[in-house]
């Protein structure tokens, strides 16, 4: 049986650039950066993506300009690094997305109208909270009104695909709070929603202020109760929730990151961007000015790689498909390792099966409803060194 | 040397008044180790020893001194500093002819001090008082005169002492020879040498430390242990000052060690007398005794792949550790484990950490419990060193627990505190006397098992540490003892039954399962868990079944960050143990010594 997601790949470009670091936020961003910086950074990224070299056999599905805040790259110079991508005879699929982040502080119609002009397709925007409080708790640089114009600047600006970002479980957020951040961002009318559990990441400044007990987490029974009153009012909203922590129109899933999670092959551009490809994953050196400095003298920018066995190959196929909803496909997972998941990874799927974490729907394999709540417990199965033959 | 020009000495203290930084300076002063040399308190060879301020293993140092032109040979023995090691206490002392008592100069006397002037007098030492301490600010050496005068010393014979300083020292060391009479043994007679301590070699098997009582060892001769017939050719002799050094011989009155290619500390008994095979003594020294061991815990890998590891760790330890028994056991609950006997919960403690530090063992040490005698209704005598192993009640005509007498010296203020703490743990008021008008000693019997988890510290907490402790072994008496049981998910954990006292039982149950609520993880399911006495359910808490546990969001630069996150958590699910479906953190088991009994 052919894949027929074979010969697709996808390609992650990280802009780094933030105006302010979230609390929260551990990705790798860097504040304080001016016009002249973004240009030099801009450039750097067209000579890495010089530097790869050879045009990938296959269909580009998905480009994805990622964050940071990508928003505050200009129009243009988004434009002139897809103009350097496409310019090397890469096949596009027909239905090439591209995504853009935003933080719905740096947009105007007029700005998103150029980014839609430049060829983005797809806005995300990080929406997170409905109350000032809490937009300001986590140092966000917009208002909940500000979501509301990016929104409708959007729409306007001809945006036919808008994802929100919201998160739950934040210090001293009641319920009601977030009932009243779904009922807003669903008047919004996006196409599709990433709703995201707060994590506290090391090293963060929220984990400074919750260990020293400045801010504490709503109690485990109040963010499990969030998370299952999101999933029914969006399921009553008419959202698919297609992945753990992802819902969409239908047919508004996300390509790009349906890559990742069916280990499709990307590359990817930027500070401290990660690329996988023929079981090799890569990234990038995460400094910025290092990385600039590099890029432009023409040096490596690779940091680290790990080259991912077979066994390991199959076990991360598995935590990382079973992510989505309708699971993985048995036949598929045959087809590209030439083992049965199910008989090479016999113990695990016995014992998943027995809990009834884990069910099956016709060539596929998926996690149950509990399965979706303990997803962790089940993932686990399949990490480490004690699994498979 | 001339037997006269001998003396051999140990110093006794309560603990943290000074001894090792004593015997550190006494060492430094005769020039047996130069300043740089001297780690602090060189004498505590193991690292744990150090780090725990604690001596565990006795040692013995040669010091040369040098009085009014003459010659002399001080053997410096020292002393394990805590109850558990009473036994070797009393054997290192017996090698002696004398001992320093140190005596903190702000803190007075102790507990300690007494039982350990009790202990020296037993074996007819000459104590040599020695007030430490005196250039603390609140030292207050006249009263602590008038203490010694109190508990049957010469206060105005006490040598003022300020070890840290470099203050007495010498008179300490010119009291040693002065006062402390010279080895009295037949130099002719048959070989006699008193085992004081022995640890293991790698190279040269054990080492045995000796105390030449009569006789002398050389090179070269077969020495017999009385106590087990075993026999051996001295391969080495030597003694320490304080790195080893070989010599040819230990005459009469010397005191140093030998080798003789021994495989295991077992056989060479602290207490035990060396003669020749030759031409043996007739009659031993007195006072040997088998080691015993009072306390008993579970000792189970948390990996059950580790049980050869956990074996071959044991049989090591006790290369060098006589008093360390161990017997396979199975616990339903804990797999293949090890029940392990020791001389008192500081010797597991020092166990217990050894095997997870040096030989990198995962452990799951079930509560400690002490040796139950039963007699059943058919007469028939057992003793229970595992509460999952006591008879049903119906079975058991009578069971007798452990008790000791206990002393304690406290303030008067902390009298009424004091005797309360007794009361909740069961002791038997014995006697209240005043050491002066401050201070009293109360004296107790106690069940050993009340005072071997908290009660130094509790004692400690109620006289705002002002009071001291101490307690030796009387005996066994009849109790009102029962077995609690903890359910999970509706079945018996053996590993965590207890043998309590019924008046305890109830309270006890409850404590146990609101602390393994809070220690038991969420599970994929409820769990239930139970308290219960002879199948009677007495108490019951929920585990609720975890709701969610999900990571959040996983993109192309979060995979492998995200794995590691996972192969962390299941990690730590590893070191916990899975008894029926229900993953117990290994520090669950050790809960049920830290329920507060109130």
């Amino acid at each position: 049986m052919t894949d027929p997601n074979l010969g697709q790949w996808g390609l992650y470009v990280h802009i780094p650039f933030c105006q302010a670091r979230c609390t929260y936020c551990d990705f790798n961003t860097v504040t304080g950066m001016d016009d002249r910086d973004h240009a030099l950074y801009m450039k750097a990224l067209e000579r890495e993506w010089q530097r790869v070299s050879d045009t990938p056999a296959g269909e580009l599905v998905s480009v994805f300009f990622g964050g940071g805040t990508p928003s505050l790259v200009e129009p243009a110079q988004i434009g002139g690094l897809l103009e350097a991508v496409y310019g090397r005879g890469v096949r596009l699929a027909g239905d090439l997305e591209v995504t853009m982040e935003a933080n719905p502080g740096t947009v105007s119609m007029e700005r998103l109208a150029a980014y839609r002009q430049a060829g983005v397709n797809r806005l995300s925007l990080g929406v997170q909270a409905w109350q000032e409080h809490h937009l300001a708790r986590l140092n966000r640089i917009h208002t909940a009104e500000d979501a509301v114009d990016a929104v409708r600047s959007a729409r306007r600006a001809g945006f036919a695909n808008v994802s929100l970002d919201l998160i739950y479980g934040l210090p001293r957020q009641t319920l009601d709070e977030w009932r009243e951040t779904l009922d807003e961002a669903l008047a919004l009318e996006p196409d599709h929603l990433s709703v995201y559990q707060l994590q506290v990441e090391e090293g963060t400044p929220l984990a400074t202020q919750i260990k020293r007990g400045q801010l504490a987490l709503p109690v485990p029974d109040l963010t499990a109760d969030m998370a299952d009153f999101g999933q029914e009012r969006l399921a009553q909203a008419g959202f698919e929730r297609y992945e753990i922590s992802n819902y969409a129109r239908p047919g508004r899933w996300s390509r790009h990151n349906r890559l990742y999670w069916t280990m499709n092959p990307y590359l990817a551009l930027g500070a401290g961007a990660h690329g996988y490809w023929h079981s090799r994953r890569w990234w990038n050196v995460r400094g910025v000015r290092r990385y600039i400095e590099a890029s432009l003298a023409g040096e490596p920018v690779e940091a680290g790689e790990e080259r991912l066995t077979r066994p390991e190959e199959m076990r991360e196929y598995l935590w990382l498909g079973l992510r989505e909803r309708q699971g993985l496909s048995r036949s598929r997972f045959f087809s590209r390792f030439g083992v049965n998941p199910e008989g090479y990874f016999g113990p695990s799927f016995r014992k998943l099966h027995q809990q009834a974490l884990i069910e099956r729907a016709g060539d596929r394999i998926r996690l149950s409803a509990r399965g979706l709540d303990v997803a962790n417990y089940v993932f686990r199965e399949f990490v480490g060194d004690s699994t498979g033959a | 040397m001339k037997q006269s020009d001998i003396r051999n000495f140990s110093i006794i203290a309560h603990i943290d008044h000074g001894k090792s930084t004593l015997a550190d300076r006494l060492i430094e002063t005769t020039g047996a180790l130069t300043k740089r040399e001297m780690a602090p308190q060189v004498l505590d060879s193991m690292d744990l020893e150090r780090e725990r301020g604690i001596t565990i293993k006795a040692q013995a140092v040669r010091l040369d001194y040098e009085r009014e032109g003459q010659h002399y040979e001080l053997n410096l023995i020292d002393t394990p500093g805590h109850v558990d090691f009473t036994y070797e206490v009393s054997r290192a002392l017996q090698a002696c002819e004398g001992a320093l008592l140190v005596i903190d100069a702000a803190q007075g006397v102790e507990a300690q001090t007494l039982a350990n002037l009790y202990l020296a007098m037993e074996h007819d030492l000459t104590v040599i008082p020695v007030i430490n301490k005196i250039d603390l600010p609140n030292a207050d050496p006249e009263r602590v005169r008038e203490e010694l005068f109190e508990i049957g010393l010469d206060g105005s014979e006490a040598i003022l002492v300020s070890a840290k300083q470099g203050i007495g020292i010498e008179e300490a060391l010119d009291a040693v020879v002065a006062r402390i009479a010279a080895p009295q043994g037949q130099a002719e007679g048959p070989l006699r040498a008193l085992i004081f301590d022995s640890r293991f070699d790698t190279y040269k098997g054990v080492l045995v430390y000796i105390r030449v009582v009569d006789g002398a060892l050389r090179v070269g001769d077969r020495v017999r242990f009385m106590a087990n017939g075993a026999e051996f050719d001295v391969t080495e002799i030597g003694m320490f000052r304080p790195h080893p050094v070989a010599v040819p011989e230990l005459a009469t009155g010397e005191v140093g060690f030998f080798a003789a290619a021994i495989k295991t500390v077992q056989d060479t008994r602290v207490g035990d007398t060396v003669t020749l095979a030759s031409h043996p003594a007739a009659e031993s020294l007195p006072g040997y005794r088998p080691a015993q061991s009072m306390v008993f815990s579970g000792l189970y890998p948390v990996d059950s792949n580790e049980y050869g590891r956990l074996r071959e760790a044991l049989e090591k330890l006790q290369l060098n550790d006589a008093a360390l028994t161990f017997e396979p056991e199975t616990s339903a609950a804990l797999g293949f484990g090890f029940r392990a006997g020791f001389l008192g919960l500081l010797h597991l403690d020092v166990i217990q950490e050894r095997l997870e530090r040096e030989y990198n063992i995962s452990l799951i040490t079930t509560a400690p419990n002490v040796v139950y005698q039963v007699r059943l209704v058919s007469g028939e005598e057992i003793r229970v060193d595992n509460p999952a192993l006591l008879p049903v009640a119906g079975d058991i005509a009578e069971i007798r627990e452990p008790v000791v007498s206990a002393s304690i010296i406290t303030p008067s203020d902390y009298i009424g505190a004091v005797m309360e703490l007794a009361q909740e743990r069961r002791g038997v008021y014995k006697d209240l006397s005043y050491i002066d008008s401050q201070r009293a000693m109360l004296s107790y019997q106690l069940p050993l098992g009340e005072i071997m988890y908290d009660f130094f510290d509790q004692l400690k907490s109620r006289t705002r540490g002002y009071a001291s402790f101490d307690y030796q072994w009387s005996g066994y008496v009849v109790s009102d003892l029962v077995r609690l049981d903890i359910l999970i998910n509706g079945e018996v954990v053996d590993a965590f039954s207890v043998i309590v006292h019924r008046d305890k039982a109830y309270h006890r149950g409850r404590m146990l399962v609101e602390k393994l609520r809070d220690l038991i993880p969420r599970q994929l399911f409820e769990v239930p868990l139970q308290a219960s006495i002879g199948g009677r359910v007495i108490s019951r808490e929920t585990v609720r079944a975890m709701r969610k546990d999900v990571l959040a969001k996983c993109y192309g630069g979060d995979i492998s960050r995200k794995r590691k996150l996972l192969e962390k958590q299941k990690e730590g699910k590893k070191r916990m143990k899975s008894v029926g479906n229900v993953e117990i953190p290994q520090e669950a088991f050790m809960a049920i010594l830290r329920v507060e009994d109130k």
